[in-house]
């Protein structure tokens, strides 16, 4: 298929649906309400269902419910949305059922502001909602990474049978980018008769499920944690997702970054390469599981001397860099997080400053 | 061949379609022209990507730049300049609207209706098919409908506006072409101009068109594009 233009939040949208997904629940909220406004016009093309809840806490149980029935769904939101629909997610994780959400991040804290920011790694990587639970989290750097990494969202929560999260600061969803949709990462829903309450009727076995995250016994509790824990240890071993740039050169410096602001770092190593200066990034398009062993090693590698996490936020990747650089060498932090992102210019000075 | 659009000229089109583009650019190169301009930026449901972020490019060309008040730049609130319906009682030479998206981006023309029906007014649809629901005849004319009903106002023109931002070729800019002639055809409305960035221009073959082409110097880009 030929190239289309499109904005990040349309490009979601229609990678939802290339996906199989034909269930969208949302409440409007900037900067994403583009998905809901472009889905309410396609889902109807494809016999979906696009339903928009009294509130995000309203969407977060819907989306519950239909992931307990077996169905791909995917909501889309914008931090404090993320924050209310936090409760359900806790839920479908422990509940253990598919769902995509994704959250266009703007500006916090509170109602903060709608420009781009990368605020809520914390949130998306530590927690947010309560309890010992993970999400996979997918940090595109651009519309045609957040069609395919929608796409094998998808997939990947079935196959771990959990939420997984697209975190795209304001900018991806935002901007406008020729795109394409593989055909190949679209999948063929799974098998859930074993443990869905997708009806008695359209399945052969006549065993019945229970969707539910009340485990009352301790033992049976432990047990259903070490479960989860060992789905997240699988995630480690198998989806770690990375893109290492300028790493072949002999660089003094790397630079961490994820999503909008990895683009800008991008430039700027360019632009310090054509003064002769050599600066690598260490990329993370999976945030968790985090891409720890290779944090580590292009920290350690013999030129670099130092290594530098910039981010639209005021420090939160870095606590990751620094636990998996293990104190090899010295780690620092800029970060903005207003709405205005940092440019080349300023990323250069950084750099040069610190060598 | 020259661009003459004088007066009051409206700017719609699908979400995405290029309308900030088309109007800055637009306002630029008449300014350039000797043409005294004024813009206003009327889009009050994008939140980003707006008229607002090419002021200053503008301004330094002389073209006056109607703006909701600075504190509220960064808000998502439907707040309409007063000094747009000035502007639209006392014109300039030339006077662009840059309206919002859509059917919904349109809702205030509507607004504006006790000024705009006392004159003559432009609404030009510019139109990319290479952007969702207008890759087809059927899906221009469902929005011009949808946008005509909205604003209250007759769509007078049409702008090609065919591209993929980096990725356009000679090829897109002709195909864009061919396809507003056919939407020409089957709405009887005058093609105004078509559009190409400056780097492509060298590329094209102009006697293929018979309408005028505006060169879009790219206003709004990305924080990474390299000075």
């Amino acid at each position: 298929m030929a190239k289309v233009l499109m904005k990040g939040n349309e490009a979601i949208g229609e990678a939802a649906i290339r996906a199989g997904c034909k269930n969208y629940f949302a409440y409007p909220i900037t900067p994403q309400s583009e998905v809901a406004e472009y889905l309410v016009k396609r889902l109807p093309e494809v016999d979906g269902v696009f339903l928009q809840g009294e509130s995000e806490v309203a969407v977060g149980y819907m989306i519950f419910g239909a992931a307990g029935a077996g169905e791909r769904v995917m909501t889309t939101s914008s931090s404090p949305g993320i924050s209310l629909m936090s409760e359900a997610i806790s839920y479908i994780a422990a509940a253990q059922c598919p769902a995509v959400f994704v959250n266009i991040v703007r500006c916090g804290p509170g109602l903060g502001g709608i420009l781009p920011a990368q605020g809520d790694y914390f949130q998306a990587t530590k927690g947010g909602g309560h309890g010992d639970y993970h999400l996979l989290v997918l940090a595109p750097d651009g519309v045609q990474e957040a069609v395919e990494m929608t796409m094998q969202a998808f997939t990947l929560a079935e196959k771990y049978r959990g939420p997984v999260m697209i975190l795209g600061d304001g900018l991806i969803g935002q901007m406008m980018e020729p795109v394409e949709f593989p055909e190949d990462l679209a999948t063929a829903p799974s098998n859930k008769d074993d443990w869905a309450t997708n009806g008695m009727s359209t399945r052969k076995s006549k065993k019945r499920n229970l969707v539910k995250s009340l485990y009352l016994d301790p033992t049976e509790l432990n047990a259903h944690n070490l479960n989860l824990k060992a789905k997240y240890d699988q995630m480690k071993r198998e989806e770690i997702q990375f893109e290492a740039y300028n790493a072949d050169a002999d660089y003094k410096v790397l630079i961490t970054s994820y999503g909008t602001m990895s683009r800008v770092c991008r430039t700027a190593i360019d632009l310090l390469k054509e003064e002769g200066i050599e600066v690598a990034m260490l990329r993370p398009k999976t945030l968790f599981p985090f891409p720890e062993k290779a944090v580590f090693e292009a920290a350690t590698k013999k030129s670099c001397k130092s290594v530098i996490s910039i981010e639209m936020s005021m420090g939160q990747m870095v606590e990751d860099v620094e636990r998996c650089v293990k104190g090899q060498r010295p780690v620092e932090f800029y970060g903005e997080c207003g709405g205005d992102i940092p440019s080349p210019e300023k990323i250069i000075d950084i750099i040069k400053a610190m060598i | 061949m020259n661009i003459d659009i004088k007066g009051i000229v409206i700017i719609v089109g699908n979400y995405g379609s290029g309308k900030t583009e088309t109007a800055v650019n637009l306002a630029a190169k008449s300014r350039l022209r000797g043409m005294a301009v004024k813009i206003a930026d009327l889009d009050l449901v994008n939140p980003y990507f707006r008229t607002r972020e090419a002021r200053v490019s503008l301004e330094k060309l002389g073209v006056e730049v109607v703006l909701p008040d600075k504190r509220y730049m960064h808000a998502d609130l439907p707040i309409l300049a007063p000094a747009v319906a000035g502007m639209i009682l006392q014109p300039s030479e030339l006077t662009i609207l840059d309206a919002g998206g859509d059917d919904v981006g349109v809702t205030v023309l509507a607004a504006l209706g006790d000024q705009l029906r006392k004159k003559k007014v432009q609404m030009l649809q510019v139109i990319n098919p290479l952007r969702p629901f207008t890759e087809t005849i059927e899906g221009c004319l469902r929005i011009k409908g949808e946008i005509e009903i909205s604003s209250k106002l007759a769509v007078t023109g049409l702008v090609s506006n065919a591209n993929l931002i980096d990725e356009t070729t000679p090829e897109i800019i002709y195909e864009g072409y061919r396809f507003i002639k056919e939407v020409s055809q089957t709405t009887g409305l005058p093609i105004e101009f078509i559009t190409a960035s400056s780097r492509m221009i060298p590329h094209l073959d102009m006697d293929r068109f018979s309408c005028p082409v505006l060169t879009i110097d790219r206003k709004l880009v990305f924080p990474w594009t390299k000075h």
